[in-house]
């Protein structure tokens, strides 16, 4: 590099990180010291609160409870998402008739926004005038007849992570497929030359050939656990749904904050979060890192 | 959340449904009264001709009582305002009084949705305005406001004489029991409800009389016709607003709760005394609403539906009673069939019970508050005077169709069928106004009521299990350090 270029990058970056640094570095970090106080959002009486917040919150059970939602979305919805997306795309990728209708049909829920998806899906799940009523009523389950969906405890986080995972299926499904075509057709003739099955091809070609694309699904899927925030608000009308059954960490967040004007308290909840999904993305990059094969 | 946040779900629903109207409403709204300016108003008679112009001051206004506060006209008043299902012309109304009554005052009328990220910043920076409507969905919290030292005290707002009323001091004019809820923290007075609200179960009066249904007396005749109903089978004995048992607790569970006991056993509750959740009145009312589960009286599938949809099914009388308050006539008006008239009955007690069986929850919502650090307190004060005046709340009934505590503002004004039901009500009640504040004076519990309320009406617990958990939380609060304590007191 020549030496006149260096100061030409400088000049050009030094507004951009100056701009970053005062509203976005600056305010991160002064607004974690509001972990540690007592303040109530609303003037500059903000009194020193020590590690109190912390313990607080290692004692609530609230927290724990929705924590533990984050986390069950954490292994579901990877797991699930990323089946059912791989599977579409493995089915939508053989050529099929009308693949291409198919394909914006999955895709189409991802451009509406969680807004509009969860009260589609409240709908859906009304317990007199729902779909999901209606249909297993059409089938003779009767038993299931006006039940509340939303509003029993044992179903509302499954309805919500549901439709989470219909949302999302189509997003996954077209990363996939475009990864699946551009892996070179010969790598297939050449197994099928040898005499592997299909089952073998997807499992020794294309999941090694797509993993690049599979690891971004997984690092997206993490983060979109830990927040989960739109949905459940909508869909459990800013409740956390019956028993808290489907309360997650960013929503009681916003009920300490906005709701028991406890800003302290909702700020060491974000700082607790926020750790935990520094930890989380680590390890799901470190984990799934492979040679990737350059073709 | 607390009594307030009901009050901002269906002014949040109304807004959607009403503004329109409202709007309509202004356009012809502007009051048609004759010009008035009596000879009394002599404090300030030069000015007042002056304003005429523009809008007659449509009543006297007393010399003493012209100007209690020493306004300084020159300063403007920044209001700040929600504006929901109310829409905001009577808002404006009672700005443009308040300019009229000083003449050379401007007040400054902003309408906002967001009450609380809106004016957050502005509380934090020093500069809040001079007076506020905060309510709605994203109102703040009054009792953060007060345990933050943010709110004024109006003590010489009540004490000041009325602006229309001759000779009665302004809390003279208002209904007794109104401006406690929400409004009243540690015996101080700090804000002003100016939507009277009465709370009780309503059911179909066509219904009623063409099956010769009486109304129940106590609650074991509640029962009782429930379970005919249900033999019956025509329709469910009960619904509620489902994922919101606000409804169930605020206003069924609440007022069993003093009926039970009378105002010893809600004072307890309210003061976080030790034990207090372990009182056989505290259990005889959550066993009272748990019976209505429990034998099976709560329409099928209630529990997932919003506040609108199951008030909605009980118009389609798929269910006799549902429980709400006065604004459910203004909140459905819409979707209300025509021969439904819909009335309310006040909550059916206990023979042998504590408190006044006759007993109601008629308060206030649309709490109006003054800033302490505002610049022009003054100026705030003298609006909430003006909005509670007579022409103002008359001008609501007639506009608006709801109710401001306000006495003898509806003499005149055309009143519902619902809301005659109700004052009914609060007639035979007298004195005996229900308060129970304990939701107001902490989130946290009103919260835990919510959840608790929702499992003991899905059967998913006990009222054991629901006085356990209830007696756990109010325990972590008055051990919490972090929460100042609130001392209600009768």
């Amino acid at each position: 590099m020549k030496h006149g270029q260096k100061r030409f990058i400088f000049t050009f970056l030094f507004i951009p990180v100056l701009i970053y640094l005062v509203f976005v570095a600056v305010p991160y970090v002064t607004s974690m010291a509001v972990a540690f106080t007592k303040w109530r959002g609303l003037s500059l009486n903000i009194t020193f609160n020590g590690l109190n917040n912390f313990i607080k919150l290692f004692n609530d059970e609230n927290f724990w409870g929705a924590l533990s939602h984050n986390g069950i979305a954490l292994i579901v919805l990877p797991l699930v998402i990323i089946t059912i997306s791989l599977f579409f795309a493995f089915l939508f990728t053989q050529g099929i008739k009308g693949n291409g209708f198919f394909r914006i049909a999955f895709f189409f829920p991802q451009v509406m926004s969680a807004i509009i998806v969860g009260v589609l899906w409240s709908f859906v799940y009304h317990p007199t005038i729902g779909m999901l009523n209606g249909l297993l009523g059409m089938l003779g389950v009767s038993s299931m007849k006006s039940f509340p969906w939303l509003g029993d405890p044992s179903t509302v986080y499954g309805a919500i992570l549901a439709v989470t995972v219909w949302q999302a299926v189509g997003f996954y499904m077209v990363l996939f497929i475009t990864g699946m075509e551009s892996i070179p057709p010969h790598f297939y003739e050449a197994a099928k030359l040898d005499g592997a099955s299909s089952i073998v091809m997807f499992i020794q070609i294309t999941i090694p050939m797509l993993w690049e694309a599979i690891r971004t699904a997984i690092v997206f899927l993490a983060l979109a656990a830990m927040d989960m925030y739109a949905i459940v608000m909508i869909m459990t009308n800013g409740s956390g749904g019956a028993s808290r059954a489907a309360d997650v960490v960013p929503r009681y967040m916003w009920e300490a904050a906005f709701s028991n004007g406890e800003w302290g308290y909702a700020t060491a909840m974000a700082l607790v979060l926020m750790l935990i999904i520094l930890v989380l993305s680590i390890i799901s990059l470190r984990f799934t890192r492979r040679e990737t094969l350059e073709f | 959340m607390l009594d307030k946040k009901r009050i901002s779900r269906r002014t949040f629903i109304k807004s959607s449904m009403l503004i329109g109207g409202a709007a309509a409403l202004a356009a012809c709204g502007a009051p048609a009264v004759a010009p008035t300016v009596a000879p009394a108003a002599t404090a300030v008679p030069a000015a007042t001709t002056a304003s005429a112009a523009k809008l007659d001051l449509p009543f006297p206004v007393d010399a003493a009582a012209a100007d209690p506060f020493k306004l300084d006209v020159t300063v403007p008043v920044d209001g700040q305002f929600f504006s929901g299902g109310f829409g905001d012309e009577y808002i404006r109304y009672a700005a443009k009084i308040q300019e009229m009554v000083h003449p050379g005052l401007k007040v400054n009328v902003t309408p906002l949705q967001k009450v609380q990220e809106t004016l957050q910043p502005r509380f934090v920076g020093g500069n809040p305005p001079d007076v506020i409507d905060n309510s709605g969905a994203g109102m703040f919290k009054t009792v953060d406001l007060v345990n933050d030292g943010q709110l004024l005290e109006l003590t010489e707002l009540f004490e000041a004489p009325s602006l229309d009323t001759p000779g009665k001091k302004f809390k003279e004019t208002l209904f007794p029991g109104s401006q406690v809820s929400g409004c009243v923290f540690n015996g101080k007075q700090y804000g002003v409800n100016i939507a009277y609200t009465v709370s009780g179960i309503w059911w179909s009066k066509t219904l009623a009389d063409k099956n010769g249904w009486k109304y129940p007396e106590t609650w074991d005749d509640m029962l009782a016709f429930c379970e005919t109903l249900k033999k019956d089978g025509k329709l469910a004995p009960w619904t509620y607003q489902g994922k919101y048992p606000y409804y169930m607790w605020g206003i069924v569970w609440q007022q069993l709760l003093y009926k039970a006991g009378g105002n010893d056993v809600v004072l307890k509750i309210d003061n976080l005394e030790p034990n207090a959740w372990s009182d056989p009145a505290v259990l005889r009312a959550t066993e009272a609403i748990y019976a209505l589960w429990d034998k099976k009286y709560i329409m099928d599938g209630t529990a997932g539906l919003t506040h609108t949809e199951s008030q909605a099914e009980w118009l389609k009388n798929k269910a006799a009673f549902i429980p709400c308050g006065t604004w459910l006539e203004n909140e459905m008006k819409t979707v209300t069939p025509k021969d439904f008239n819909m009335v309310m009955g006040g909550i059916p007690g206990f023979k042998d019970g504590k408190g006044d069986q006759k007993g109601v929850m008629a308060d206030g919502g649309e709490t109006f508050v003054v800033p302490a650090k505002a610049k022009n307190t003054k100026g705030g004060m003298e609006y909430l005077r003006a909005i509670l005046s007579k022409s103002s709340a008359k001008w609501f009934a007639e506009n608006v169709s709801s109710m401001m505590p306000v006495a003898g503002a509806t003499e005149g004004a055309k009143v519902s069928d619902g809301m005659k039901s109700a004052l009914a009500v609060v007639a035979t009640a007298g004195n005996a106004i229900i308060n129970v504040q304990i939701a107001n004076y902490y989130s946290k519990i009103s919260k835990e009521l919510e959840v608790r309320t929702g499992e003991l009406l899905t059967g998913k617990s006990k009222p054991a299990d629901f006085l356990k958990a209830m007696q756990k939380i109010a325990d972590d609060v008055a051990k919490d350090p972090d929460t100042p304590k609130q001392k209600h007191v009768i």
